[in-house]
């Protein structure tokens, strides 16, 4: 504590450690990619096959049919939104790293910064808010079905209609794969994040329209932005994945 | 700390003092914050969900100026705590045998841990807005409030995963922390982690009012802050020393 202690002041003294620290290393990012396909697997069994989020539960039904779809699927939303609130960190891994090979772009960090806080936020309208519905929905078997109905449509809206995040994060993620010149990411990547953006746009009527194309389980307002979404997903784990393994190993950590 | 005057206007000094500044908020809010909970006539015992919405609606009517207090103060200080979790991420930062990539990870599992925590206290006073409303009606926001306010540990428990990882990484000569920290936060996060299941049980440990969910979850996030406060203290120190900004 007394006097400083660096890394130059004890040559030598520790060869086999004093070796890394010339070099940042890559077994942390290594690390953290492969939590991120984890995730996204679980998170996707968790919303398609456990609490029935995808594809939604129909808008256009009666008060008794919400009533209905929370007690024939109560068992199976409490053990999917159970396990999500617990992994949900896991998102944090994939804005971590994608983040963090947005700010080794030469586009700057500002980018990298507006994708980390879009999805910091994104979070909970996102994925946690519909889960926080459905959980109370099923913690009491015998509430009343109006306040059944009022879970069912805010959790749903939620989770349909919170555009906003991800299209800051999309627009973020775009600008910096067109600005970039170590190509992190292709530039095409960038096209496909901006088509997203299109498909948030579309999905603006889940808010009015209640069966339909344009309803939150619609064809234009849900099914396309699912599907655009699953072929975005997929490319950004493939090309963080590239980016990973073409880092070079001697690359000092970022400022 | 003793800032050495020669050094007193260098902006690397700025950078130690206002970390300093960020640690001393966690000591000083967190002591708030505990007088809150202790305040709140639903934590000491913790309120049972075996409660009847008839029970729910008379205990916000009798009890709405102690609920404001500690709910009001839990929004005005709560996320008071955010830079004394971003101290961490800036020591992350400085760890020399990896990328950093966990920091950042870390840093947004924080933001995302603090906007459930700055939720949870609305649904509380909601509930105590208008304690005459259907009693159904407050349950749910009670419902929802204990829910939001006990259950997701997911961003914390993140947390300290990635700074436990970020510290057994961080094994070259001058790490930033003890590798006892790493396994301490790895600790916390595995006795924070069932907690989870007060969003599902209604009786028993993992109930929102439960031994586990309630006591051990807040008992060792609060363990955590007090622990973190005296490391992260000396590892300023460390730091300012060897920046040459302090003895």
């Amino acid at each position: 504590m007394s006097s400083t202690v660096s890394a130059e002041s004890l040559p030598g003294a520790d060869p086999v450690h004093s070796a890394p620290s010339a070099s940042a290393g890559k077994r942390d990012v290594w690390l953290v990619f492969w939590i991120v396909p984890a995730f996204f697997i679980t998170f996707g069994v968790i919303f398609f096959a456990l609490a029935r989020v995808m594809p939604p539960p129909r808008p256009d039904v009666t008060t008794d049919q919400m009533a209905h779809f929370f007690h024939a699927h109560a068992l199976t939303i409490q053990i999917g939104f159970g396990v999500l609130i617990l992994i949900v960190g896991g998102a944090g891994a994939a804005n971590g790293i994608i983040g963090y090979h947005m700010k080794r772009m030469t586009s700057g960090s500002v980018m990298a910064y507006a994708y980390m806080g879009a999805m910091s936020v994104g979070v909970l309208p996102g994925c946690l808010l519909v889960a926080f519905c459905f959980l109370t929905a099923v913690y009491r078997p015998n509430r009343d079905p109006q306040l059944l109905a009022l879970l069912y449509d805010l959790g749903l809206l939620s989770y349909v209609g919170s555009l906003g995040c991800f299209s800051t994060m999309y627009f973020a993620l775009a600008v910096a794969i067109l600005y970039d010149k170590n190509q992190i990411f292709p530039k095409w990547l960038a096209y496909v994040s901006i088509w997203q953006i299109v498909t948030e746009i579309m999905a603006m009527p889940v808010f009015v329209s209640k069966a339909g194309p344009f309803a939150w389980n619609g064809s234009i307002s849900f099914w396309i932005g699912v599907v655009v979404f699953g072929f975005w997903l997929c490319c950004v784990i493939v090309f963080l994945r590239k980016a990973t393994d073409r880092q070079p190993v001697d690359e000092p950590h970022l400022d | 700390m003793q800032i050495l005057a020669e050094a007193e206007d260098l902006p690397k000094t700025a950078n130690i003092q206002t970390q300093l500044i960020s640690l001393w908020m966690a000591p000083v809010f967190g002591a708030v914050l505990l007088i809150a909970f202790v305040a709140f006539p639903g934590f000491v015992p913790p309120m049972s969900p075996d409660m009847t919405a008839g029970q729910v609606a008379q205990f916000y009517r009798d009890n709405t100026a102690m609920i404001r207090f500690t709910m009001i103060t839990f929004n005005l200080c709560g996320v008071m705590l955010l830079p004394f979790f971003m101290v961490i991420v800036i020591q992350m930062k400085r760890m020399a045998t990896q990328s950093h990539v966990f920091a950042y990870c870390y840093l947004t599992a924080a933001v995302s841990g603090a906007t459930l925590y700055a939720l949870a206290d609305i649904f509380y006073l909601v509930a105590a807005f208008r304690p005459d409303r259907n009693p159904e009606l407050v349950m749910l926001l009670n419902d929802m409030a204990w829910m939001i306010f006990i259950a997701p540990v997911g961003a914390f428990v993140a947390q300290n995963v990635f700074l436990g990882l970020a510290i057994y990484f961080d094994d070259g000569p001058n790490p930033v922390f003890g590798r006892w920290v790493g396994h301490y936060a790895i600790a916390t996060a595995l006795a924070m982690a069932p907690a989870a299941g007060a969003a599902v049980f209604t009786t028993g440990p993992l109930a929102w009012n439960g031994g586990v969910s309630f006591w051990l979850r807040n008992g060792a996030f609060a363990l955590f802050v007090v622990v973190m406060s005296v490391v992260l203290r000396n590892v300023l120190h460390r730091q300012a020393v060897e920046e040459g900004v302090a003895r």
